[in-house]
């Protein structure tokens, strides 16, 4: 069953690339932040923000979840979704995005207030007065 | 419309599923909007590769307010002009539902309904609507605003009346298109039972032609109307020929038409004609009661400070005692007027009049027509005014007007033997003061109560010259004339000598309250005029008496009434009209009773009334009566009796009217007539009856 | 009794002497109708207030003969007049009714005249009416 968001390829098990301008860690409570040109890699799909908090789970190797905000653009195969911001938690594969949410599906295009993409399940869920143009398919 | 079909249509929900790359689930509030059409339901499924809406219901469409769907189940094309609609109910106009197991939609412009019932009555539970058609099949082209049926059947109270293969039916927003109007039952004492079959027929925007077949037993007859319009005015035709058992192998018609142009600086021409082959035939036929038939052509332009009109009339009688020889038949017109207002103060009027009439028979002495004029008169006139007027209020709040002027006039009479001279002129210098004194007091309840005494003395140079008197042979005498310089209605009598007329009105006026108005006058000069007859009330050195007066009370009644008392207070003259409506009445009435004047014509006292009412009967049911009494002669002139019913879906008119009046040409006759009207097809049924309630 | 002259000091009615503009006349009724009434509230070139009316006139048939010959109509007339400052303040405003009666037993250019003046005895009827009605009005304004 072809997944709604994306090409497929978006694998939450894969391994997670973070560039940014600056980072500053805080061993206290195991995050880190990452300032400046966020980019986050993991297999295909591509998350760019400002900002990115990144929490990583108990002994501090694997990444559990990311809140990046600040205007968030996620690129997954053709598919690109833009909002104020995303959290991705990895561990259940599940990314929701909050606030002017903006989904281009190659020709059509849906704006929300909330989308919620199940990786696993290769669904996307749109709320909040979805509204999306029936135009011509190319 | 070209740029709203390219217009991709919005969907908006509260939520939306991607199932996939090419489904979308949206769910809560759904709606989706192209152009003036809105969708709304409970759940769409928008397939991107086949580009189809899957709606479930309930499922509403409106297309701007013309057109509104209900439906539980549609599969539609994303830019919703085609696809199919289940279980559709459609209702046009907010009046006319269209009921269907199957809706197809074709390009967004016809709705084809299979299985249907269509009707405008209110339907109550499982009761079946008053009427129905039921069809195989319906197609609304909404650009054309038709509706085509396809095995009609159209049922009262669920009873098949009749069965029509194909029948064709004007959508209720289709104002101008042609095809059958409202068919009606005519039954007259005359013609038998016939029905008329009006068809309307539209030549472009700006013209149409209604023609209406009338066939009874004994008349077959093409009643018809012709309208057109222009950038700058527009004529109105109308007319009917006949071949009837009354006048057996003759054909008869009428024609009557008018017509207004608007003519560069501000001149408007504008004309009326009336003719019919045979006297009898307008009255016959009733369509119209005119006793004398005119045609005229005027010019005008008509301005605060100048009046221009020139006229050209021509009259056919259809009274038993004229002939039309004998009567003045060519009449022309023309009046002049021009107010000038000099710097040292007042107004000067200028004025100036030509007319002339013609009959066309030649004798210069009175033949055997009923009237004692040369059958042959022929006259024009000629009349040049000026006069200069001006108003003050003087001490003690007394309002003055004087004027003073001359006019001069010219007479020519042909072909009568009895007018000698033949050419006469007159020179009338004249000069009049008008004095008013109203006095005011406010009363408790913003009533105001004002007695006006006025007061006006004339005075009018000049000899009457020895000259036939065609015009001015009826003078009237009202509050509208009490202060008049002449009341001769013409220039061929004018009133000379000394006059004055004294007069005072008491007037109440009560935003809440009753209005009411009451005048007294009388008009004395020092020598009495011949020229007015004994019933015009201005006989002798005093003249009559004028009594006047009007009530208006709140709960909608207005009286309106004057007398004209001779010496002794005898009533000489007497008219009064009431309009009366309350709640479900609406009445109208009026009386009118005229001494016996032979000068007049008028050998025995005229007396007379008229009343028409309508009476709101409730559930739909309005009851018309109206009739006209000959009190003098105790006879009815005419009665006639109306019954309405009219609800949201059905118009059904009853008239019956009797008219007992008899001449040569007029016979008693008495019609009746059955309209019945369906409701909801074409937009010129009149207005929107009351909708019944289910109970 | 408690009356005083409209025109007076204390009436009221002087403020509308010469200060009223009547609105333009486009027919025969109406230009008799707009001549009267300014023959009675006088004329200005910088009005303080505006009089606008509408004139309907109908036709009745009355006193009809045994053979269908009419013999008499009354000329019917409504006018609806309302009396504002430039800037639309409203002084006063209603409706005046009445009716002249005119025979048609004479000729028809006889009858013709007598259509005529019934005309002008209906509209000076109607406009007097009027006036009366705006001097009653006039101490508001």
């Amino acid at each position: 069953q072809a997944t709604a968001f994306g090409s497929g390829g978006a694998d939450p098990d894969a391994p997670v690339e973070v560039e940014s301008d600056s980072l500053s860690v805080n061993q206290g409570d195991g995050t880190a932040e990452f300032m400046g040109n966020v980019v986050i890699i993991q297999g295909d799909m591509r998350l760019g923000a400002p900002r990115v908090l990144v929490v990583y789970d108990e002994n501090g190797e694997r990444i559990q979840r990311l809140e990046a905000t600040g205007g968030v653009t996620l690129v997954s195969g053709e598919d690109a979704a833009e909002a104020e911001r995303a959290d991705y938690d990895i561990d259940n594969g599940m990314v929701v995005m909050r606030g002017n949410v903006l989904l281009v599906q190659g020709e059509s295009t849906l704006e929300s207030q909330q989308m919620t993409v199940d990786l696993n399940a290769g669904t996307a869920q749109m709320d909040g007065r979805v509204r999306t143009l029936l135009n011509q398919r190319n | 419309q070209q740029d709203d079909e390219a217009m991709p249509a919005m969907l908006v929900a509260d939520q939306v599923r991607l199932d996939g790359r090419t489904r979308l689930v949206a769910e809560g509030n759904v709606e989706v909007l192209q152009g003036d059409t809105r969708l709304r339901a409970a759940q769409i499924t928008y397939d991107r590769d086949t580009e189809e809406l899957l709606i479930t219901g309930p499922i509403v469409i409106t297309n701007g307010e013309d057109e509104l769907i209900l439906a539980d189940e549609a599969r539609l094309e994303r830019d919703l002009r085609n696809g199919l609609v289940r279980s559709a109910r459609v209702v046009l106009d907010q009046q006319l539902q269209l009921a269907a197991a199957r809706l197809d939609r074709v390009n967004g412009r016809y709705s084809q309904l299979t299985r249907a019932t269509v009707s405008s009555c209110k339907v109550c539970g499982t009761q079946a609507p008053l009427w129905q058609i039921r069809a195989r099949r319906v197609v609304h082209d909404t650009e054309a605003k038709q509706l085509y049926f396809d095995d009609a059947r159209f049922e009262v109270k669920g009873i098949p009346i009749f069965y029509l293969p194909r029948l064709r039916l004007p959508d209720p927003t289709q104002t101008r298109a042609t095809g059958f109007l409202i068919p009606s039952i005519r039954r007259n004492s005359q013609l038998g039972t016939g029905v008329k079959i009006p068809y309307f027929i539209r030549l472009g925007d700006h013209r149409d032609l209604t023609i209406t077949p009338y066939i009874s037993p004994r008349t077959r007859t093409l009643e018809w109307r012709y309208r057109q319009a222009y950038v700058n005015g527009r004529i109105t035709f109308n007319g009917a020929i006949t071949r009837d058992d009354l006048r057996p192998n003759k054909t008869r018609a009428y024609i009557t038409g008018t017509g207004v142009f608007e003519l560069p600086r501000d001149f408007v021409l504008d004309f009326a004609i009336e003719s019919t082959s045979d006297n009898a035939y307008i009255s016959d036929y009733s369509y119209s009661d005119a006793d004398r038939l005119e045609s005229r052509v005027t010019l005008s332009r008509i301005r605060r400070d100048e009046y221009f009109a020139a006229e050209l009339a021509y009259y056919h009688t259809l009274r038993v005692n004229e002939n039309n020889s004998t009567i003045p038949s060519i009449i022309g017109d023309a009046r002049y007027e021009r107010r000038l207002f000099p710097r040292a103060g007042g107004e000067l009027r200028l004025t100036a009049e030509t007319h002339s009439h013609l009959r066309y028979s030649n004798l210069t002495v009175d033949g055997t027509d009923p009237d004692t004029v040369s059958d042959g008169r022929d006259l024009g006139r000629i009349s040049a005014g000026i006069s200069w007027g001006n108003r003050w209020t003087l001490p003690g709040g007394i309002r003055a007007a004087f004027r003073t002027g001359v006019v001069v006039d010219a007479f020519r009479v042909r072909q009568d033997l009895a007018a000698r001279p033949d050419s006469v002129d007159q020179v009338t210098p004249n000069a009049q003061l008008i004095l008013r004194w109203p006095w005011t007091r406010q009363d408790p309840g913003g009533v105001t109560q004002i007695i006006e005494p006025m007061a006006m003395v004339a005075w009018s140079g000049g000899q009457r010259p020895n000259l036939v008197n065609d015009e001015s042979t009826r003078v009237e005498f009202d509050e509208g004339n009490l202060l008049a310089l002449s009341r001769f209605p013409a220039a061929d009598r004018r009133e000379r000598g000394l006059q004055t007329a004294v007069g005072v009105s008491w007037s109440r006026i009560a935003p809440e309250g009753w209005d009411a108005k009451l005048t007294f006058g009388t008009v004395l000069r020092k020598t009495a005029d011949p020229a007015f007859s004994a019933s015009s009330g201005l006989a002798g050195t005093r003249s009559d008496l004028l009594v006047a007066g009007q009530l208006k009370n709140l709960n909608g009644l207005t009286l309106t009434g004057r007398g004209l008392f001779d010496t002794g207070l005898v009533l000489n003259k007497a008219e009064a009209r009431a309009h009366w409506n309350i709640g479900r009445y609406d009445l109208s009435a009026s009386y009118i009773w005229l001494s016996a004047d032979p000068a007049e014509a008028r050998p025995s006292a005229v007396s007379e009334w008229a009343f028409a009412s309508s009476i709101d009967l409730g559930q739909h049911w309005t009851a018309l009566v109206s009739s006209h009494y000959d009190i003098a002669a105790n006879q009815p002139i005419s009665a006639g009796l109306g019954l309405i019913y009219s609800n949201e879906c059905v118009d059904v008119t009853l008239s019956a009217s009797r008219s007992f009046t008899s001449s040569t040409i007029v016979t008693p006759a008495t019609d009746f007539s059955l309209l019945i009207g369906l409701r909801g097809f074409s937009a010129n049924t009149s207005g929107r009856g009351a909708t019944r309630s289910c109970n | 009794c408690g009356f005083t002259p409209a025109y007076g000091p204390a009436g009221g009615a002087s403020r509308l002497t010469d200060r009223v503009e009547v609105s333009e006349p486009s027919t025969t009724e109406t230009y008799l109708m707009t001549r009267h009434l300014e023959d009675r509230l006088g004329r200005t070139d910088t009005p303080d207030y505006r009089l606008s009316y509408d004139l309907a006139l109908s036709e009745e048939r009355i006193a009809i003969t045994a053979n269908n010959i009419t013999r008499r109509f009354n000329l019917v007339g409504t006018a609806t007049y309302k009396l504002e400052t430039l800037d639309g303040r409203v002084i006063t405003e209603g409706s005046v009714e009445n009716f002249a009666g005119y025979s048609a037993t004479g000729s028809t250019v006889a009858t013709r005249a007598a259509r005529r003046t019934a005309q002008e005895r209906l509209t000076t009827i109607l406009a007097d009416d009027i006036v009366t009605r705006l001097i009653a009005a006039a101490p508001s304004a």
